[in-house]
């Protein structure tokens, strides 16, 4: 993927050389959201007052309990809603809407059921925002094939595949755009298992190879601590960071031999996490109690 | 690399270590199910003809099936039933093409556009539970008897379901599917023409088969209680008359096939407009 590599900009391979000088990539700041319930007139605040940067070149997890307001993150970046207050800069310009600079993966993949795998990923490339001349598309689309490892399932149909090809699928479609950044919300939450371990260590294996920015929701403490460089633990609603951390474990995490699952660094995290997060958990037990 | 074991082959692709394996079916299993088919009417017929040959039914009327085929046969022969039949037809597929023009893209409006189906959902929903019947009385005082107003009651009867199925359509359209289009940079337009539509087809059709149900029913009860004088309703009509049971049941026959041929056709159609829609959701 020479072209990936060159349009993720020089910055990244230096990323974390350099970190306290370039400017962050992805900025909220002071950012509070939220939808409005027209029927009742009321406003739901999903996010308060969250403040955050994400670094170029950066895998940043989320992890909160659920309806914390982290999916309300990620549509914020994407462009899919506006903060109330605050603002959200990707490159320090304000987002206003879905640009080409910003690919998701979606949990239920959203695959069109009626086009086969191969014209799934052009769908990326024919539309009007970020279109890509006809000739170069299917190069393009192979190039993503063989990174997700479907080279061969051009021709078939996602109800051919199982739920971990058909989001190789969307990891492929969301890549041939070759976006800087990669929004990924909870993308290996309706997969088995133990799909889900194999698709993680692709997923590293992948974004070492394109070296995109990732923001990536999880449920998953294991799979926060395996993919990420920073995890922000979120809130329960209205969601505000509670704690940033930050993930020093060596790469690549999935090589046999390192065993990252089995060091003592990874179980102090992961026990770290798991009581930040049982806090919120039983938060929002006794509250219920409560009332 | 390709082998082949007993009909199946099985191919190795290197590149992947898939193993991709087709089973060969017979060409001749899908005519099996037409010989059963077949096999099945013929008995269907064979037991109508012993059942009326043993006259425990009065044979005015319960006809022999061989009567009613020679009911049928001569009635093709000297021109009592192609006219009919032909006028019939006609008359419904004009009414049939006037109600899809009108009420897919209405339908699609009302899926797409709040506005429009606050504004035209009373209407729509009155006119599709209202017993079309009740509206023949006033269709003949406004249009007499004849061609124009047996039209309007099939178009009358036809529209309004394809209506409600497009709308209905346009509604589920996975939510996702459409962000997905806003993400990857469709304009209002193409999400529309790449998402909503291909995902409505399956809608669409079983709303023209809706339709097509509907449409016959208008079609009959527009040649019957609207007197105009031809079409296979009055064929009935006048068989009925004449206490005439083998022309009575021909004219029947012919209304189940002239319906199944139809109702087969659109699922034929179906199958070909969203082969995904059937195993999805298996």
């Amino acid at each position: 993927m020479g072209q990936v590599e060159a349009h993720s900009a020089p910055g990244a391979q230096h990323a974390a050389d350099d970190r306290a000088s370039e400017p962050a990539l992805i900025e909220a700041v002071h950012v509070t959201a939220g939808y409005d319930n027209r029927r009742e007139h009321t406003r739901l605040i999903a996010l308060r007052d969250v403040s955050l940067q994400v670094r170029r070149g950066e895998f940043l997890a989320i992890v909160g309990p659920s309806g914390c307001g982290k999916t309300t993150f990620i549509n914020l970046i994407a462009g899919f809603v506006k903060p109330i207050e605050g603002s959200v800069r990707v490159r320090g310009e304000e987002v206003t809407g879905p640009g080409a600079d910003r690919a998701m993966v979606f949990q239920d993949y959203a695959l069109l059921p009626w086009r086969t795998v191969e014209r799934n990923i052009r769908f990326a490339m024919e539309n009007r925002r970020g279109h890509v001349p006809k000739a170069e598309q299917a190069e393009r689309a192979a190039r993503a094939l063989r990174l997700v490892g479907l080279t061969g399932f051009e021709k078939s149909y996602p109800h051919e595949l199982s739920g971990g090809m058909r989001q190789r699928v969307g990891i492929a479609r969301a890549l041939v755009t070759e976006p800087e950044i990669l929004l990924m919300d909870e993308p290996f939450g309706a997969v088995d298992a133990m799909t889900r371990e194999a698709m993680q260590a692709e997923l590293e294996k992948i974004i070492a190879e394109t070296r995109q920015t990732v923001v990536f929701i999880t449920h998953s403490i294991d799979e926060a601590i395996l993919l990420a460089d920073r995890i922000v633990v979120i809130s329960k609603r209205p969601g505000t960071i509670r704690e940033v951390i930050d993930v020093d474990l060596p790469r690549p995490r999935f090589d046999e031999q390192a065993d990252v699952q089995r060091s003592p660094r990874f179980g102090e995290i992961r026990s770290h996490l798991w009581s930040l997060l049982a806090d919120e958990a039983l938060g929002a037990k006794q509250e219920v109690a409560t009332r | 690399m390709t082998e082949t074991i007993q009909g199946a082959t099985r191919t190795n692709d290197q590149q992947n270590g898939q193993q991709i394996e087709s089973i060969e079916v017979s060409r001749f299993a899908r005519f099996k199910n037409v010989g059963i088919t077949v096999v099945n009417l013929a008995v269907f017929f064979v037991i109508w003809e012993l059942v009326a040959r043993a006259e425990v039914i009065n044979s005015l009327f319960f006809p022999r099936a061989s009567d009613m085929f020679a009911a049928l046969f001569n009635g093709f022969a000297d021109g009592t039933i192609w006219p009919q039949l032909s006028h019939s037809l006609t008359n419904f597929l004009i009414g049939l093409a006037i109600s899809a023009a009108i009420g897919i893209p209405v339908g699609l409006l009302m899926g797409a556009s709040k506005i429009a189906d606050l504004i035209l959902s009373p209407y729509v929903w009155a006119m599709t539970s209202l017993p079309r019947v009740a509206l023949i009385p006033l269709l003949i005082l406004i249009m007499g008897f004849g061609n124009s107003m047996q039209l309007t009651i099939i178009v009358l009867s036809a529209v309004f379901p394809i209506m409600v199925n497009c709308m209905a359509g346009v509604k589920t359209v996975e939510p996702s599917l459409v962000r997905a289009g806003v993400v990857f940079g469709a304009s209002r337009l193409q999400i529309y023409l790449k998402v909503i539509l291909p995902y409505t087809l399956p809608f669409v059709i079983s709303g023209v088969n809706q339709g097509i149900a509907r449409g016959l029913v208008g079609m009959l009860i527009g040649e019957l209680l609207g007197g105009g004088g031809n079409g296979l309703g009055f064929l009935l009509d006048r068989a009925g008359e004449q206490f005439d049971a083998p022309m009575l049941y021909a004219t029947l026959i012919l209304l189940a096939v002239m319906s199944v041929g139809l109702v087969q056709a659109m699922r034929w159609l179906e199958q070909r407009a969203a082969p995904w829609r059937d195993i999805s959701r298996a």
